[in-house]
């Protein structure tokens, strides 16, 4: 029997939807080894959150004020109690700024294998078979890890679907713990929000986002003439609001903005997850970068292998010219 | 196991320092450890080698892992401000020393190559177990590092260090303040939002793009750095007989690279510019983005 514990995101009240999605993988992976999945979910007045998760999944519930917010440390010790409550094989983490700093704590702690950023995660009898993208996307890797001990694996976002819900919900069950506030790790201060001053890329029809191809800071206007003849408006990648050329409220992608809009324009980006997974559900996504096997092209709709700087000034003399 | 004297004062003495609260400058030294990847520019196209486990090398260029090279900039300018030293450090073939190389003229005091041959060195814990093993023997207060390789993708190599380390850590760090015994760090969440944290000292902090400006090196600082010496640790100079014996205690094996499975993949327009431009916008005229 194998056990599948998906550990719950949530911040500030709000359950993160990726943790659906490992419910779905988690169910499918214990399900084939004759195991449950089971959610953990540790926090501080979560109750809320908790009895959402149980249109779903168990919940393992661990509450105490110094999960209020996330720290590998208490999350490391309250996991410690699940452990014991829900025996896992696997321990499913999303591959998110939390997940990623957590994954490896938690190896660390239980001495267990572990594997980040997967897409698909199978258990071949007592082997974890992992698959991953590597190389910007642009190769698959498979991976396969044998251990008597738990696996922990991360798996990116957006690649499974989400969880059914049950057809009644399942039980929660309350583990006591003590968290020793000594050992909280990276301890939380606090949050800052990104102060907003500009147009919200993510209410826009459409969406034209520069990236490195457009080479110079002084070719943006060109990238911006083009959006303002659509009547849309400009985005970028994480490359250009790194470098200023364009503010951060800019950003497409998993630090920026989620934008879906009607059409999006990816002028010179190769289509990294990070800025993919904020623009996969646009309606029709059109895609110039001069490298064919770039993987926004597995997302786009039309892709046009051109460099942009020279395919933009086309475009817009036809448009222009009837 | 020892090594040579000159990774710089030892952590303990540095400890003994004693600093006036009413110091407006900070005046505690801080040794910087920067743990960097020489990886295959991402940029390349690639294919599976022979033997289905690697990726064809043999007509690669190689760079400098994109985030640790924030990683190295922000060590520096720590260095800068707090005084202490920089020890630029990696795992990897021979090739690699030209980053070495590239870190010393940007400012990294001295550079360490843990000689693991391993040109692709899929197995993240190994890797891990081995820097850390050589970390130990480097004076330090802080290890920084890439929050990611853009080769393999796994964001976990800086974790994994903090726990075979026993240290604190933080990913995806945007801003970093050390006022010893602690160090604050803004962590990137998603949507821009972020995460103030604080740690003590030593940790590990995995740098995200755009913390800083990394700097170009100086041509006579190149100069200079071309006649450095790069140390050079073997497993027994970190006291093991051979790499294998850092493999943790688990079977992992790479079965198979292969090209993704083209899902949904475009409809691709190739061909001279004027051609290409004429079938997109003739295609935003018919779907009705357009309508001039």
């Amino acid at each position: 029997m194998a056990n599948v514990l998906v550990v719950a995101e949530h911040r500030e009240g709000k359950l993160s939807p990726t943790t659906l999605e490992l419910v779905a993988l988690g169910r499918a992976l214990a399900s084939g080894a004759g195991g449950a999945v089971k959610v953990a979910l540790l926090g501080n007045g979560v109750d809320r959150i908790a009895s959402q998760l149980a249109g779903y999944a168990e919940v393992v519930l661990v509450q105490h004020p110094l999960l209020q917010d996330y720290s590998p440390g208490g999350y490391v010790q309250a996991l410690e109690k699940v452990r014991e409550a829900a025996d896992p094989r696997v321990v499913l983490l999303p591959h998110t700024p939390q997940g990623y700093d957590l994954a490896p704590a938690l190896a660390a702690a239980w001495q267990a294998p572990v594997v980040t950023n997967c897409v698909d995660l199978a258990l071949e009898g007592s082997t974890l078979v992992a698959t991953r993208k590597i190389l910007n996307d642009k190769l698959d890797v498979q991976v396969e890890v044998s251990s008597d001990r738990a696996y922990v694996a991360t798996v990116r976002p957006a690649t499974v679907k989400a969880s059914e819900p049950l057809p009644s919900p399942a039980a929660v069950k309350a583990v006591d713990v003590s968290i020793d506030e000594s050992r909280l790790g990276a301890r939380f201060i606090r949050f800052e929000k990104p102060q907003v001053q500009d147009i919200d890329i993510a209410a826009a029809d459409i969406v034209v986002s520069a990236g490195r191809g457009i080479k110079d800071k002084k070719n943006l206007p060109l990238v911006e003439e083009f959006a303002k003849l659509l009547g849309g408006v400009v985005g970028a990648s994480r490359p250009l609001t790194d470098l200023e050329w364009l503010p951060k409220t800019r950003q497409v992608g998993q630090s920026g903005k989620t934008v879906r809009p009607k059409l999006y324009v990816a002028c010179g980006i190769s289509g990294a997850m990070q800025h993919v997974s904020g623009m996969k559900d646009s309606s029709l996504i059109m895609a110039i970068n001069t490298d064919p096997s770039a993987p926004i092209f597995e997302v786009a709709h039309y892709g046009f292998t051109a460099n942009v700087l020279e395919l933009l000034p086309a475009v817009i003399k036809e448009l222009k010219g009837r | 196991m020892a090594l040579p004297e000159s990774f710089g004062p030892s952590l303990q003495s540095i400890r003994n320092v004693e600093v006036s609260s009413a110091s407006p400058a900070p005046a505690v030294p801080l040794n910087v450890v920067v743990c960097l990847k020489q990886i295959p520019n991402p940029d390349l196209q690639f294919q599976v080698g022979p033997d289905g486990r690697d990726i064809k090398r043999d007509a690669l260029t190689y760079k400098t892992n994109g985030s640790d090279e924030y990683a190295l900039e922000e060590a520096v300018r720590l260095k800068e401000r707090h005084g202490g030293r920089v020890v630029a450090l990696t795992a990897g073939p021979k090739r690699a020393e030209q980053m070495l190389r590239e870190a010393l003229a940007k400012g990294a005091d001295e550079a360490v190559r843990v000689a693991y041959d391993d040109p692709a060195a899929y197995d993240a814990m190994k890797v891990a177990r081995i820097l850390a093993a050589a970390i130990k023997s480097i004076p330090h207060d802080l290890v920084l590092t890439g929050v990611q390789s853009d080769d393999h993708i796994n964001s976990l190599t800086g974790g994994l260090l903090a726990g075979v380390l026993g240290h604190p850590h933080a990913s995806v760090v945007t801003k970093v303040e050390v006022a010893p015994p602690a160090v604050t760090a803004h962590r990137e969440l998603e949507g821009g939002d972020v995460q103030v944290v604080q740690l003590a000292l030593p940790a590990v902090l995995t740098v995200q793009f755009g913390i800083n400006t990394p700097r170009y090196a100086s041509l006579p600082a190149i100069m200079k750095a071309a006649r450095q010496p790069i140390k050079e640790l073997t497993p027994a100079a970190l006291g093991a007989a051979a790499w294998d014996d850092f493999a943790a205690g688990y079977a992992f094996r790479v079965r198979r690279l292969s090209p993704p499975e083209a899902k949904g993949r475009a409809q691709m327009f190739t061909g001279p510019v004027p051609e290409q431009a004429k079938r997109l916008a003739a295609l935003l005229r018919e779907k009705g983005f357009y309508r001039g």
